[in-house]
């Protein structure tokens, strides 16, 4: 029997199909990508995969550690732990966000208007498993059912009519993992309820109940960055060494001896970067060294396990390791006595230890934190950096990282400073905290396992292709227009790199990505070439 | 007692009984406030300027250095502008905006007719007479036709109708069959005036047995209210203020911090299970959220 995949009730998420809803009919993209043919394909599900995990809710798999049972009393057993992670979800195990998800579970009033803010249903042409409300209605049918009085008593009467099976568990599961927890579905809800804080939600009880979360994050992810000091595995030697090269190369490319201050005990900034750039993009963390040298801060780097890796990955699926983080992290900046924390080009590291982890540590315990942009911003007014903005003059548009932006209200910084220094920015329509994520928030941009990579560049990605599209008008097509998209945020920048990689917009029409800071440098009066590589 | 008496203290029973519902839903939530940040912006206690853009205090270098200013004015407009006027869905859904308008504007309008029917049971001067006559009508038009769209709207969008449960049909029914008895004991020669105060001092006589239905409806939908979804006047409160526009930080000598501490002080009853979330005697700190 055929599935309607636009109108799937809540119950049918234990239906017994291979795949729920696949991904068949995706917004058309703007000009030329509505007809150039250069959209890639997906990749097909391997037999195997589907076998071993759960591919049964649109084909992709996110939980690569979720492992079907093999026997009835491993499935029982699964069910059974759920439940009691369900019910602990609603207890004072969860009291750090009890209120803001009884609020949601309780009182949404199911008018949908949170639907038409989420790119994701958009994307999909408004499949009703991306529907913000819909991974939150299963959640609140099975908790009716299990551990309410009305639910038991009334049963489906009262909409407690999902049955919980492993199936259906493994499919909520991977619907967690079908949201960038941008959260702009919030700010469109009338009653102010949090469908995007609920998805985390799902998340933290399969992590810190089940044990079961996504390898990029869990095990790659925070555990090796509290083993090692890095998401990346960067070890302390190996920094040092990775410092050393990108001064040798700024001094080549540059004529500089710009010095990167270590473990500087005592300095005004203490720098926390996302160690990734030091790896994938050295030019950026060069930047910052630049800037900061050539406008006389007093600032460092941390050499130190959990000083110079500032992501935490804990904030997108589990309390318990975020603390483990933030706190570790609090911890190597008092001991260098700095005075501030400033954040780099990393926006869920700005709301990890800028907003989440404000709540976690006792204030004796916490240094203050801010972010990079204000810190820029004040730079740049104060005339401690001088500009040739000719030097960028070339059409720019910016892209507004949510976790900066929407759950930060950092807002005006980032586009002072684009004023100063690109005669040719223009802003992408919504922008502000109106944005779309690029869709790799919450982790989406690290989590390749399977074929997840297809559903970030095709599906999660796609408004934001769209709104690059439209963001360049008539010049987006024209290849001899070079066009740059500027996006201060490694995994905001991660992901655009991926959608322009795989639509071959780099190659076919020249536009291309960097960070603010490079944009910055590459202005610099005292710059006597290009910082910028594709100039 | 008669059957016309009992009716009227149970419907002032169930009148008390909404009040004394509602305020524990208020008290359950605001017991529940220490949590985690989420804020969202705009955040308007942010001030006039900064919330037209979304704006906060993060946009300052050493903003914990600087004095704070908030604004509880632009504050208490916005959380006015979406209780009273459902702002964001006038922006956001402007077809679901009208029944849910007058629907919502209706029910506002009839408690303030109820509580000028006390007026009006003791002063009978014709010009308060008609002013809250005025007030009724429009009170009973107005939740009576937003009733009815909100109906044929669950019945007839897909999209709403497969999230609809049937008590979410039951709720709308329960105060169409309200409205419907209310209209109709007004409109069939009930003295609403004389009905009142016979409840108020109880020395109901008789009532007619539209009005009986009328008030044993009434008072079942009172009590139900607020332990039904239909209670989300208290959640809008706590959803917005306390959890989207709470972005007070933790600094020494806040509010927040005594907050924190207070919370710290009095630990969890129950944890998580995975084996990470378990503390350890290396690292005391898991297994707190």
């Amino acid at each position: 029997m055929s599935v309607n995949t636009k109108h799937l009730k809540a119950s049918d998420i234990s239906r017994d199909v291979d795949v729920l809803s696949p991904v068949d009919d995706l917004m058309t993209l703007p000009s030329p990508y509505d007809a150039n043919g250069l959209e890639p394909k997906f990749k097909e599900l391997k037999p195997g995969w589907a076998e071993e995990h759960c591919a049964s809710l649109d084909g992709f798999i996110a939980l690569d550690t979720l492992k079907r049972p093999e026997t009835q009393e491993e499935e029982d057993e699964f069910v059974e732990k759920f439940l009691v992670g369900l019910e602990k979800l609603f207890q004072d195990a969860n009291k750090g966000a009890l209120q803001p998800l009884q609020l949601v579970t309780e009182f949404c009033a199911k008018c949908n208007t949170c639907s038409e803010a989420c790119h994701i249903f958009q994307a999909s042409n408004g499949d009703e498993i991306y529907r913000p409300s819909y991974r939150v209605d299963v959640l609140r049918r099975m908790y009716k059912r299990h551990f309410t009085p009305s639910g038991k008593l009334l049963g489906g009467f009262v909409g407690a009519d999902v049955d919980v099976s492993w199936e259906s568990i493994a499919r909520l599961g991977e619907m967690a993992y079908r949201c960038n927890l941008c959260r702009r579905c919030a700010q469109a809800c009338p009653l102010g309820l949090d469908n995007g804080l609920a998805a985390k939600e799902i998340r933290k009880l399969f992590s810190q109940e089940l044990g079961i979360a996504p390898t990029p994050v869990h095990k790659k992810g925070t555990v090796l960055q509290l083993e090692v000091g890095s998401t990346t595995g960067l070890t302390r030697p190996a920094l040092l060494d990775t410092i050393e090269f990108i001064e040798e190369d700024i001094e080549e490319r540059t004529g500089r001896a710009v010095k990167f201050p270590i473990d500087k005990e005592g300095a005004d900034v203490l720098l926390l970067h996302n160690a990734g750039e030091f790896i994938a993009w050295p030019d950026n963390p060069a930047a910052f060294a630049i800037l900061l040298d050539e406008a006389g801060v007093s600032w460092t780097l941390s050499s130190e396990l959990m000083g110079y890796d500032g992501v935490n990955y804990g904030i997108w699926y589990d309390d318990v390791q975020a603390k483990k983080v933030a706190l570790a992290q609090f911890e190597v900046a008092k001991k260098l006595g700095v005075k501030r924390i400033v954040v780099g080009e990393c926006g869920h590291a700005h709301k990890a230890i800028g907003v989440a982890a404000d709540r976690m540590a006792a204030s004796e315990d916490k240094v203050p934190v801010e972010s990079f942009l204000p810190l820029m911003a004040q730079l740049v007014r104060e005339g401690r950096l001088a500009f040739d903005p000719s030097k960028n003059d070339f059409p720019i548009t910016l892209h507004d990282p949510c976790n900066m932006v929407r759950q930060m209200g950092i807002v005006q910084p980032q586009r002072e400073i684009l004023r100063a220094i690109a005669p040719q920015f223009r802003e992408m329509t919504p922008h502000g905290v109106d944005n779309y994520c690029c869709g790799g928030g919450s982790g989406f941009a690290i989590m390749n396992s399977y074929n997840f990579g297809d559903f970030r560049d095709k599906v999660s990605a796609r408004k934001k292709l769209e709104q690059i599209i439209n963001a360049f008008g008539d010049e987006f097509s024209d290849p001899s227009v070079l066009k740059c998209v500027c996006a201060p945020c490694s995994n905001c920048k991660g992901t655009i790199r991926d959608i322009l990689k795989a639509y071959k917009v780099t190659a076919k029409y020249n536009v291309h990505y960097t960070g603010l800071v490079e944009l910055m440098v590459n202005a610099l009066v005292s710059m006597e070439q290009p910082y910028l590589e594709f100039l | 007692m008669d059957g016309a008496t009992l009716v009227s203290v149970l419907l002032l029973a169930a009148l008390a009984g909404f009040l004394v519902l509602s305020a524990l839903k208020f008290w359950k939530y605001s017991r529940l406030s220490t949590h985690g940040r989420f804020d969202l912006y705009p955040v308007p206690k942010e001030g006039a300027d900064k919330v037209r853009y979304g704006g906060s205090y993060f946009e300052e270098s050493e903003w914990w250095a600087k004095e704070r200013t908030t604004s509880l004015s632009t504050e208490v407009v916005e959380i006015m502008k979406e209780m009273f006027f459902i702002k964001t869905l006038f922006e956001r859904q402007r077809s679901l905006w009208w029944a849910s308008f007058l629907f919502h504007a209706g029910v506002y309008v009839l408690f303030g007719w109820s509580v000028l029917l006390i007026l009006g049971a003791f002063v009978r001067a014709d010009f308060v007479i008609a002013v809250i006559n005025v007030v009724g009508e429009l009170g009973f038009a107005f939740a009576a036709v937003g009733t009815v769209l909100l109906l044929v709207r669950r019945l007839t969008d897909e999209a709403s109708r497969v999230y609809m449960a049937p008590a979410d049909y039951f709720n709308l029914v329960l105060i169409l069959a309200v409205l419907v008895t209310g209209i109709a004991s007004w409109t069939t020669g009930a003295n609403v005036y004389d009905v009142a105060a016979q409840v108020l001092t109880l020395s109901v006589v008789e009532l007619p047995a539209l009005v009986m239905v009328h008030f044993v409806l009434l008072g079942v939908m009172m009590v139900y209210i607020p332990v039904s979804k239909m209670g989300h006047y208290a959640g809008k409160f706590f959803s917005f203020h306390r959890v989207l526009w709470d972005n007070d930080p933790n600094l020494p000598g806040s509010k927040v911090e005594r907050n924190m501490r207070a919370a710290a002080a009095a630990p969890a009853q129950t944890a998580w299970s995975a084996p990470h979330t378990r503390p350890t005697q290396t690292d005391p700190s898991a297994s707190e959220e």
